[in-house]
This record gives C-alpha cells, structure tokens and sequence, in this order.
C-alpha cells in the first residue's frame, strides 16, 4: 500500500514538473519562483502558499498561470 | 545572580564590541532611518526592535548590519 | 531531539557551507509559520523550501494557547535587569517549553532566558557547532569557517570556552 503511494507520489511529481512553464516561472521573483518549485516537488498548496506570501487561493491562481496541473 | 551578573556582563560586552567595530563611515552614509536603525541596534543590541524602525524586512536589515561591520550576539 | 528556529537563527545558519548538518543533531527543524515572511533572500528561502519538501523542516502554526504564553514571557522578560524577549522569540520559547524542543535563535534576550525565567533550552550557533564537534562531524576551526562565512562574530569568551575545549 505504501509503495503504490509513493509510484503515486512520484507520477504526480513528474507530471506538474512536466507540465509547468518554466519560462514563467524563472521570470518570477525568488519568493513566488521558490514557492512554485517547492510546490511541483510535493503537491503541498498550504505551505507552498505560506511560501509565497500569498492566500492559498491567491497561490492557486499563480499555479494556473505557471500551468502547473493539481493532481489527484 | 552570579548567572545575571554574567549575562549583564555579556551585554555590556556585546555593546562595546558593536560599538568598537561599527563602520561609521558606511553607516552614516545610509538613509535616515536606515542610519538610525542601526545605531539603536549597536546601542541596544535589540534586533527586531532596530528592523521595524529601520522599515526593512528582517533579512534586508541584517545584510546592513553585516556591511556596517555590527555583529549580531 | 527536535528544534524550533527563529529568523535569527536561520538568515546566519542557511549562508554556512555546512549547513546541512543541523539535520544530523535534530530529527525535525520548526518554522513558525509567521516566520517564513521573514525570509526574503533567494538562497536562504531556497534552503528552507528543500528541507521542508524533505520532511527535515516543518511548519509549526501560530496557536492561541502558545500566544499567551509568549506574551507572558515578554512581559517577565521586561521586569529583568536584561533586554527585553520580542514576541517572534518568545513564541519559539513557549513553543519549546511546552513540546520540549530546543530553541535556535541568535538573539541575546532569548539566550538570556533561560536563565531567569525558562525552562526552554535556547541554542545559538555557538551551541550547535560545540555539539557537531563533540559528536566528531566537524573540526575544531569549524567556528572560525562559520564566522568567515555568516559575518557572525562570536564574543571573545566563547571563543576561548570553545579553545579550551578537549574531546
């Protein structure tokens, strides 16, 4: 059980870094662009917008805009 | 109390250091706030009281104390 | 062992060479999540985002019952004879005294108080470089390197403390 997690975990991974525009998020600044890595690397939006300086909603539209996908 | 006296002694100390080692020439070279930020923290040696007057972040603050030669203890 | 770091702490600690080896002396590193707005350089928020997607950092959240206890300690801090404890500081201490963490901060009233009025332990750079060499992982000049590295400059005494020390 939690071996298929973690294949989970990693698929996930892969696919937001895949899937982000990385042109947009290297002209961010260090804040956001730290805050945007940080969430393609664990999923985690709370800490990633605590991160950021921003509301979590806030963070989640910056993550629209990098085209980073949520996951399930 | 010998514990107090000695950490009364470490601030004395820590104040005389501050003081001995400050660049003057860069700190009175800084804006106003910025100039008088840092000479309450070489006075008071209190960090987050010196940041919010200066008006800088935190981080900001301490790379200025690191330029004028004033140790954070 | 587990630590609760104030900013203090961190915007000296995250620009030494070794940093990394904080995790070899505490399982867990807390942030007080008011903290992190606290950082704003790239290198040190970089630093503490990796450790916080490894597991070896973690978010500690702002709690009423720690409030209070922090601004109780403010308050007994300004009766004393030394610099008063600000809130950031105060929080980490009340945190500490209660889940029994160590406290990483540089700040001279934190240190301070747990000689007068905590039982919280509060740990410098100073403590946690003496522990690394205790344990072996580091040199004896290792402290001259973080002063190099940081610009944190260690009180005379301490150095001659950390001289005479023999393993």
């Amino acid at each position: 059980m939690t071996e298929s997690l973690a294949e989970r975990e990693r698929e996930a991974r892969e696919l937001r870094r895949r899937e982000a525009d990385w042109n947009y998020i290297n002209s961010l600044p260090p804040k956001l662009k730290t805050a945007l890595m940080f969430y393609i690397e664990t999923g985690d939006l709370y800490v990633a917008a605590k991160i950021a300086g921003l509301k979590v909603e806030e963070f989640n539209e910056l993550r629209i805009r990098a085209k980073i996908p949520h996951v399930n | 109390m010998e514990k107090l006296q000695e950490l009364i002694n470490r601030e004395r100390e820590a104040r005389e250091l501050r003081r001995r080692e400050a660049d003057w020439n860069y700190i009175n070279s800084l804006p106003p706030r910025i100039r008088v930020a840092i000479k309450l923290f070489i006075e008071t040696g209190n960090l987050r009281l010196s940041q919010k007057i200066s008006g800088l972040g935190l981080e900001e603050f301490v790379e200025h104390l690191r330029r004028a030669n004033v140790w954070v203890t | 062992m587990e630590a609760i770091a104030d900013a203090s702490f961190l915007i000296d600690w995250a620009r030494f060479s070794l940093r990394d080896l904080l995790f070899r002396l505490f399982r867990v590193v807390w942030i007080p999540e008011d903290m992190l707005s606290e950082i704003q350089s790239e290198s040190t928020l970089m630093w503490v985002a990796e450790h916080l997607a490894s597991g070896d950092m973690s978010l500690f959240p702002t709690l009423p019952e720690y409030r209070d206890r922090a601004l109780r300690l403010v308050e007994l801090s300004r009766r004393g004879p030394t610099r008063g404890l600000d809130f950031p500081e105060a929080y980490c201490i009340a945190v500490a005294e209660d889940r029994g963490y160590v406290v990483l901060s540089e700040n001279g009233a934190a240190y301070a108080a747990q000689f007068l009025y905590t039982t919280a332990k509060v740990w410098r750079a100073y403590e946690v470089l003496w522990e690394l060499r205790s344990k072996g992982v580091v040199p004896d000049d290792v402290i001259f390197t973080y002063q190099g590295e940081t610009k944190h400059k260690f009180p005379q005494g301490d150095l001659q403390k950390w001289r005479s020390y023999r393993s």
